[in-house]
């Protein structure tokens, strides 16, 4: 007997945006509301000013942008107390903004600054900041940090710290052994780990059906014996409430949640991709989905802005960002023999390992 | 000795020459393991450690029937064994000759004294070594199940590992890579419920091993693994959705490792009355009875079984032991192409 050697097709049936439910008030007031707008727009603006900055030349490195996916960071984040630990991976400018990291700071960082995060050591969002923001710096190995972050969940309660970790995974980055290793260790454990599945559909080229052969990672949360929740991810406030459930369960001793948000990758897995690979109606599909949008016709519809302040709104944060990075521009690289500075522990490098 | 034949693949159940080749391959089994680690070992007479599958022969035996023994390349199934699997091994055709030469260091043992315990593999026989690194087979068994369906055989690949490997990050990938790729592949687990000290409960939040299936979009069957016609139903389906070209599947058989993690663990972290319960599920034991049962054996039978075999093991200890040591200058040999390992492909 022989078996068919032949290719399969790849059915991306999948992958397109279902009808979309409307947004609804998870009971926010509206300053909340407001914030959560206000970071939406920033994360869009400090990433449109990147991409301007890299086609300039100016970025060292790469940039990897988070255009439609806005809404995963800064839901997430918004959802969680100051204090509890959270690393994002590339694609969470919204995280770490949502934290209080500033434009500024992070033009620095990208154009590899002596006053930068990481003192023009490293670019994009390779960077933490554990005192203040209670930030891990991402690990560009996907997966990697799931393990950390599951190690800062097991130092919250062996602490007797009612905190709550959280950490981000692209759907490409559940196939890596990590992930496994992680995820599996929090779930024996019953840590208070929060992992945010951001199914964005494609693992730079390779697309989900080539991935993974579920239809959504929520699936996945049985396998584990843990609590999982699909969500879309295109609704900022529906991120929101989700991972507020899985705070409280965290914190209440439940264990860890699998929360899968779906979106889609609207760029190049980095800005030199031209996703060629990707079929143009499946952008188009999913360009109805934009997670800003569809939060300002919620803020409209319901009240709590008109037209106008929104562009007015997003004038004044422009405004800033331009300003964050020309300051930036002008602000010096390191000098050579800074190169050595924190290679080894010594005075002026110091950092703590857990935050106040 | 006489081995079993090829598979049936779960078309119908085991005839009365297949049902009485499982049980000598089980008492086989357990009694050269046992001569391995209670005797030879405490004798000093083997090279390394000892990890033995004592208790959990129903798994390895009911899954290794399924094996397809034709001897032409291009139709047999290739296996995976773990280091718990020995009756794979010799149903495969490796001696038990072969077998003790391994664990003494001879020459002639399948690594020819380079490494000693389950250590091994033989092309020629379909046996892929198995890696130390648990888990480590996965991704590599994914990939030779690719390469039949490059091929467009229905070839199967049997990977066996334990309920520890599956919290192991190439354990994972591999299978989700086989599940995506929908590879001819059976995974088999020997949920012995103990990883060296850790308990089950330690090392994984959901009840079942096959739990574990439905986060790779695969089906996954829990049978008592005891019970060495469950294993022999379950893992013929999953051999039929293999070669059909359905994709894997993970089988799990769960039983109870009646030993330490190996001949030096007295497994003094194991209740003694966990270990007092499942001495009363021994799968041999069972399996005579029902065979008894059905009147395919009787008392005498058995004893004259159980005396053939120490005398089969008798000589293949005394063959072992006359076998010559490797020479030093042969170590070099098979660490390039071309230099004497070239069996190896």
């Amino acid at each position: 007997m022989k078996r068919s050697g032949a290719k399969a097709t790849i059915d991306l049936a999948g992958l397109y945006p279902g009808p979309a439910r409307p947004i609804a008030n998870p009971g926010l007031t509206r300053d909340q509301l407001l914030e959560i707008h206000r970071l939406l727009r920033l994360n869009r603006i400090v990433e449109d000013k990147l991409s301007a900055l890299y086609r300039q030349g100016h970025i060292t490195g790469g940039f990897f942008s988070s255009l439609g996916q806005e809404a995963i960071s800064v839901g997430t984040a918004f959802a969680l107390r100051p204090d509890d630990p959270l690393a994002p991976m590339i694609r969470n400018i919204g995280s770490v903004l949502a934290r209080g990291v500033t434009p500024g700071d992070l033009f620095l960082q990208y154009l590899a600054r002596r006053d930068g995060p990481t003192r023009g050591r490293d670019g994009t969002l390779h960077f933490g900041n554990v005192e203040r923001f209670a930030l891990i710096g991402p690990i560009s190995h996907l997966g990697t940090l799931i393990p950390v972050m599951a190690g800062a969940a097991l130092a919250a309660r062996m602490r007797g710290e009612d905190r709550v970790a959280l950490t981000y995974i692209g759907d490409g980055g559940t196939s890596t052994g990590d992930f496994h290793e992680g995820f599996n260790l929090a779930a024996v454990l019953r840590l208070p780990l929060i992992l945010v599945v951001e199914n964005n559909g494609y693992a730079y080229s390779t697309p989900l059906p080539r991935q993974v052969a579920i239809a959504s990672f929520a699936e996945k949360g049985p396998a584990y014996g843990v609590a999982a929740e699909s969500v879309d991810g295109t609704d900022v406030l529906a991120v929101y409430a989700a991972t507020r459930r899985a705070a409280d369960r965290g914190r209440r001793g439940e264990g860890p949640t699998l929360l899968e948000c779906r979106a889609f990758r609207m760029k190049g897995h980095a800005e030199h991709d031209d996703m060629r690979y990707v079929p143009k109606d499946l952008i188009e599909a999913w360009k109805n989905r934009d997670p800003i949008d569809r939060f300002e016709a919620f803020l409209v519809a319901e009240g709590h802005l008109r037209r106008a302040d929104l562009e007015t709104a997003a004038a004044t944060l422009s405004r800033g960002v331009d300003a964050a990075a020309e300051t930036a521009l002008a602000a010096p690289l390191p000098e050579p023999h800074e190169a050595l500075g924190g290679v080894l522990c010594e005075p002026g490098f110091e950092k703590p390992w857990w935050p106040a | 000795m006489s081995a079993p034949k090829g598979a049936r693949a779960g078309e119908r159940g085991p005839d009365r020459a297949d049902l009485l080749a499982m049980l000598y391959t089980m008492k086989l089994t357990r009694a050269l393991e046992e001569r391995i680690e209670r005797r030879l070992y405490r004798q000093g007479k083997i090279v390394g450690g000892v990890y033995v599958g004592r208790g959990q022969e129903a798994i390895s035996v009911g899954a290794g029937m399924h094996i397809r023994r034709t001897g032409d390349p291009a139709r047999d199934d290739v296996v995976f064994p773990s280091h718990r699997d020995m009756a794979v091994f010799l149903m495969q055709g490796i001696e038990p000759r072969r077998v003790l030469a391994q664990y003494m260091g001879r020459r002639t043992g399948p690594t020819r004294g380079r490494d000693g315990n389950m250590h091994m593999g033989d092309m020629t026989h379909r046996v892929v070594s198995f890696i130390s690194h648990l888990g480590d087979t996965i991704p590599v068994a994914a990939g030779c199940a690719l390469t039949f369906r490059m091929h467009g055989t229905d070839q199967v690949c049997f990977a066996f590992f334990g309920d520890g490997t599956t919290s192991r990050g190439d354990w994972h990938s591999g299978v989700n890579l086989a599940a995506v790729q929908r590879l001819p592949v059976v995974f088999i687990c020997n949920n012995n419920q103990y990883a060296y000290s850790t308990p089950l409960a330690r090392q994984m939040a959901v009840a079942r091993v096959a739990d574990r299936a439905v986060g790779y979009g695969i089906p996954g069957e829990s049978v008592d693994g005891n019970d060495v016609l469950a294993v022999h139903d379950a893992v013929g389906r999953a051999v039929a959705r293999a070669r059909a070209g359905v994709g894997p599947t993970l089988v799990e058989g769960v039983t109870f490792r009646m030993t330490g993690h190996s001949a030096h663990d007295d497994a003094g972290y194991v209740p003694d009355a966990t270990l007092e319960e499942w001495r009363g599920r021994d799968p041999i034991a069972r399996f005579a009875g029902q065979l008894e049962t059905r009147g395919l054996v009787d008392r005498a039978g058995l004893v004259e079984l159980d005396r053939r075999i120490e005398q089969e093991i008798d000589t293949a200890v005394g063959g072992a032991e006359s076998d010559p040591w490797p020479a030093p200058e042969e170590c070099l040999e098979g660490v390039y192409h071309g230099t004497g390992g070239d069996a190896w492909r």
